[in-house]
């Protein structure tokens, strides 16, 4: 943590950066900091409840973020996912920022969780994490730490859902979706939803009906799920803010194995990787088009 | 007879049971399907799924009475002619069975643009087929604070039945004619009692310690800082979605759209809409006068704490927490306050 | 029925005013609700294209001309572009009127002057008209109105009309690069045109419509000529959906600008926040 804090200290008062985007202890847990002197780094702080997705703040889109200036932030492995992300995507340019990668032993899936990290409590994307410390970073802070076994297995859940009949399985997504609302917490919260205008916005043509019933929720998730295809960086962000309870991270995974099994890609921390849904290849598989 | 009276647990499941064999619609607090312990307001098929202990539903009570999308009315066209088809604005009789104080309340409270001058038939209608049975709060966390604005976890407004749990049962205290209406369907099955013999320990006192303010101070300190760095501070980390209002139980923010159902008929919906999303405000002509989250922020504090005050004489708020609950980025309207009142007293002094 | 529920109404005339704006002439298709409409000039409604939706627009025609109403649109979504695909003899919707009005009976005796800029004048037109058809209960009435280029003009018949009375005094103007070789009025900004004009403030109303621009500088100009600014009146157009203070989106500071508005005085504005 001295380290973390530390650096960031150094990084304000060498006028590398104007604000150090990190997190910091609340009442009920981890939230984002945004530290602008440097007498206010010791509010830093990392471990298994530092569970947001900072990038999502990075998008040129947070006119108020914008106005800080210049940044430093604070990354885990799969947050540095959607750095690369945006910068492959041209939202951002990487001499802009600062990276201050964390080493990471896994994190809990709710920030005000007070119990230590453990099979029950880690989140989905943290087991079977290989990573643990960013490639993408101009510093690395913190000890590498072992992660617990974890129970949640989001394939095995999948293939439970994949012995469904079609009937019972459109039966589960229409009650599951049915709680959606609509109201966008799992898009606003996204890194890689960083659209001027949200095609789930638009109004002519209402491609997607705003109203959140049947019809609505269901173009609204397929939609969401599809545009994220092969760019999800799975940080699980989407399911932790949905208020409803939706597991969004089941219908990301599925489309990330899919997206693996045909493209042979998996989303990395490697800006220039060319992506299957920016690129196009003569051999890719077309069988939906003849 | 006074308006007390005594249920033991199997007559009241009994009593539930014969409402659901009357067909009248039962809503409860019931596990979610796939949420482990969270619970959520849903019609129940059985006493047996209600689930009174724990933490609060996620999502309010509202939608019972407001649905996330409501059609107002269905049109047909023929040529240049159009033909609507009203929607009814009477509804079938339901019963809300645990409702939280800090849900009830909110109705009454939203009562209020809902019926000044202009009365919505739809918000009404439903109000008038609801009966809301509510319970004294089982249950508080970290992120309730309805002592704070004027309500506690007995608090019995908006109720029709309030319900303590007691040993072997309910102790009802019956507060309004359509209470009354309801007593008479399990009159046979109740009886008279004094007053609240065995009640839980009341949650007031761990409540309070999660929030002390006077509502008055704060609507005091907002009116004279609609600048202030407060705002751009917090607003920082906030994402601008609707999670928060979404599962407030007072806000009640629309949008109107038009929907077609196929060639030449549709209707005209109205869903559930946030002052938070910055299309809220955007103009035609591309002017937004609540041009970032900054001012979109300070809107939800505003309206809440300090507009509706102003026009209505009460908070638009309940404590109940949930946006606290909701919030991704762990935005905390329990920080936001008590901050507001530090500078309050700080300027006061 | 319930609050949300339209009066449908029949498209009796379509009025091409400029490139991108138009004016309906609409007439109720049931005789009784015809019979027993009334408005006050300011009020306005909710609009609607069925499968579209709804929008906001002021009742344009004047309160004295019974049996019908005006509404000019200028095209800049969604029902504002299906409304340009209406034909004479089309339904639409409309809810209404709502909100307050401008308070003509206050400012009868007294002198008015209209100041707007573009499509600002629908709204003005509405208070002209309903002054005119009254005309010996008010003194001098002057109208300043001015476009970005003479295409954008609006009401371009009434204009000339109203340029042709001795009762009325009409200054017009187009922005600089706006006017045309045989273009007669001045060629300047609406504010401009404010000073050359030169109203006096004694006994005189001032009502100010049009874009932000014009409002922001005009009201201003107007109290340094002497006029208080509890007697200029203004229009603020905050997104609305319900028009009847429910649906939470016109709210700015501690109005409901579809009930409490949307005429507010200049003194009003400057205790709001800037927030419209
Ligand atoms: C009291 C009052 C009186 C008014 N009087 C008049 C009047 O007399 N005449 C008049 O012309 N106007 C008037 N207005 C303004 C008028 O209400 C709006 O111009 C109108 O509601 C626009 O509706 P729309 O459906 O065409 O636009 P919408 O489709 O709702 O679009 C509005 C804006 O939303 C955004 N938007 C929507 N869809 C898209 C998309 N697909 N892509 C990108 N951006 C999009 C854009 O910023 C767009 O300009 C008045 C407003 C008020 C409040
Ligand atoms: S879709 Fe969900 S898991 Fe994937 S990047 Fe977005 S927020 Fe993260
Ligand atoms: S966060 Fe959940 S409720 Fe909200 S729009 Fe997304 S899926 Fe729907
Ligand atoms: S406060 Fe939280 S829930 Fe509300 S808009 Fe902001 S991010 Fe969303
Ligand atoms: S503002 Fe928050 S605490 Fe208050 S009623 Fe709404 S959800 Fe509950
Ligand atoms: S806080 Fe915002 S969303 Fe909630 S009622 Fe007020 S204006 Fe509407
Ligand atoms: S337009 Fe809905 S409250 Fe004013």
């Amino acid at each position: 943590m001295q380290e973390l804090r530390d650096l960031a200290k150094k990084l304000l008062l060498d006028k590398q950066v104007n604000a150090i985007l990190g997190y910091e202890w609340d009442r009920r847990g981890a939230r984002p900091a945004f530290i602008t002197e440097a007498g206010d780094c010791d509010r830093l702080v990392f471990d298994h409840r530092c569970v947001q997705n900072l990038a999502a703040y990075l998008s040129p889109r947070r006119a108020n973020i914008a106005q800080l200036g210049r940044l430093a932030v604070v990354i885990k492995a799969c947050d540095a996912r959607a750095v690369a992300g945006l910068i492959r995507e041209n939202q951002l340019k990487r001499e802009d920022l600062v990276l201050i990668g964390v080493r990471c032993g896994g994190v809990v899936v709710n920030p005000s969780d007070s119990e230590q990290l453990n099979a029950e409590n880690i989140a989905p994307r943290c087991v079977g994490c290989e990573q643990r410390e960013p490639t993408l970073a101009d510093h690395l802070v913190g000890e590498t730490q072992s992660a617990p076994v974890g129970k949640a297995n989001r394939d095995l859940r999948l293939s439970e859902i994949e012995k469904l009949n079609p009937e019972e399985r459109l039966s589960l997504w229409t009650s599951l979706l049915s709680q959606c609302t609509r109201c966008y917490a799992c898009r606003q919260v996204c890194p890689m939803c960083f659209c001027e205008r949200c095609i789930a916005d638009k109004t002519q043509p209402a491609w997607i009906e705003s109203s959140p019933h049947s019809r609505g929720n269901f173009s609204w998730h397929l939609t969401r799920a599809l545009h994220l295809a092969g760019r999800c960086v799975d940080c699980g962000e989407c399911e932790r803010a949905c208020p409803a309870g939706i597991p969004l991270g089941l219908l990301n995974h599925k489309v990330a194995r899919i997206v693996a099994s045909r493209y042979g890609y998996a989303v990395s921390d490697d800006p220039s990787r060319e992506t299957p849904i920016g690129s196009y290849r003569l051999d890719d598989e077309q069988e939906f088009i003849a | 007879m006074n308006n007390r009276r005594m249920l033991n647990k199997t007559d009241f499941e009994d009593f539930v049971d014969s409402l659901l064999r009357a067909g009248i619609t039962v809503i409860a607090p019931v596990r979610r399907e796939q949420g482990g312990e969270k619970v959520e307001y849903r019609p129940i098929h059985s006493p047996a799924e209600i689930v009174l202990s724990g933490q609060p539903p996620v999502r309010p009570l509202k939608e019972v009475v407001f649905p996330p999308t409501e059609p107002l009315f269905n049109w047909k066209q023929t040529k240049a002619s159009v033909q609507i088809e009203e929607v009814p604005t009477e509804f079938k009789e339901t019963v809300v069975v645990g409702a939280r104080p800090c849900d009830a309340a909110a109705l009454e409270i939203v009562d209020k643009v809902m019926g000044w001058d202009y009365r919505d038939e739809l918000w009404f209608g439903r109000r008038q087929a609801v009966t809301v049975l509510s319970l004294a709060c089982p249950q508080s966390d970290d992120s309730c604070f309805c002592t704070a604005v004027g309500l506690s976890p007995e608090s019995t407004r908006g109720a029709d039945w309030f319900m303590s749990s007691v040993d072997g049962g309910f102790e009802i205290e019956i507060l309004t004619p359509k209470g009354e209406k309801l007593l008479e369907r399990c009159k046979d099955r109740c009886r008279e009692t004094k007053g609240r013999t065995n009640a839980m320990p009341s949650l007031d006192a761990k409540v309070r310690a999660n929030l002390n303010i006077d509502p008055g101070k704060v609507r005091e300190w907002l009116e004279k800082h609609f600048d202030d760095p407060l705002w751009s501070d917090v607003a920082l980390r906030c994402h601008g979605c609707g999670a928060c209002a979404f599962v407030c139980p007072t806000c009640h923010c629309f949008d109107i759209v038009d929907e077609l159902d196929g060639i030449g008929r549709g209707q005209r919906r109205r869903n559930w809409d946030a002052c938070q999303p910055a299309l809220f405000t955007l103009h035609g002509s591309g002017h937004n006068p609540r041009k970032d989250q900054t001012a979109r922020f300070r809107q939800r504090i505003m309206h809440k704490f300090n507009i509706y005050p102003a026009r209505f004489g009460e908070v638009l708020c309940t404590g109940c927490g949930r946006c606290i609950r909701a919030c991704a980025a762990g935005m905390d309207l329990i920080s936001i306050l008590s901050e507001i009142d530090r500078k309050s007293a700080e300027e006061g002094a | 029925m319930n609050l949300y529920q339209p009066q449908l109404m029949r498209i009796e005339e379509i009025i091409e005013e400029t490139g991108d704006t138009r004016t309906l002439k609409l007439q109720f298709e049931n005789p009784s609700v015809a019979e027993q409409f009334d408005f006050k000039a300011g009020q306005f409604g909710e609009y609607s294209v069925f499968g579209a939706g709804e929008c906001t627009f002021c009742i344009a025609s004047s309160p004295t001309r019974k049996g019908y109403i005006e509404a000019s649109f200028k095209e800049v979504g969604k029902v504002t572009r299906a409304m340009r695909r209406l034909n004479v003899g089309d339904t639409m919707g409309f809810r209404g009127p709502y909100g307050n009005h401008f308070p003509l009976d206050e400012m009868k005796g007294n002198n008015i002057v209209f100041i707007s800029g573009g499509i600002g004048l629908a709204p003005v037109r509405c208070v002209i008209w309903n002054t005119l058809d009254l005309r010996d209960q008010f003194k001098d009435v002057t109208i300043i109105y001015g476009a970005r280029s003479v295409a954008d003009l609006v009401y371009k018949r009434e204009l000339q009309g109203w340029a042709g009375r001795s009762d009325v005094k009409l200054y017009q103007c187009v922005d600089p690069g706006g006017e045309t070789p045989d273009w007669k009025g001045e060629v300047c900004f609406v504010p401009s045109l404010v000073e050359k004009a030169a109203p006096s403030a004694k006994d005189s109303y001032a009502v100010v419509c049009g874009p932000p621009i014009v409002i922001r500088l005009t009201l201003p100009l107007l109290e340094k000529m002497g006029f208080a600014p509890e007697r200029i009146y203004t229009t603020l157009e905050n997104r609305m959906k319900c028009g009847l203070g429910k649906c939470g989106r016109c709210n700015v500071g501690p109005y409901y600008v579809c009930k409490d508005g949307p005429v507010f005085t200049s003194a009003q504005l400057k205790a709001l926040p800037p927030e419209y």
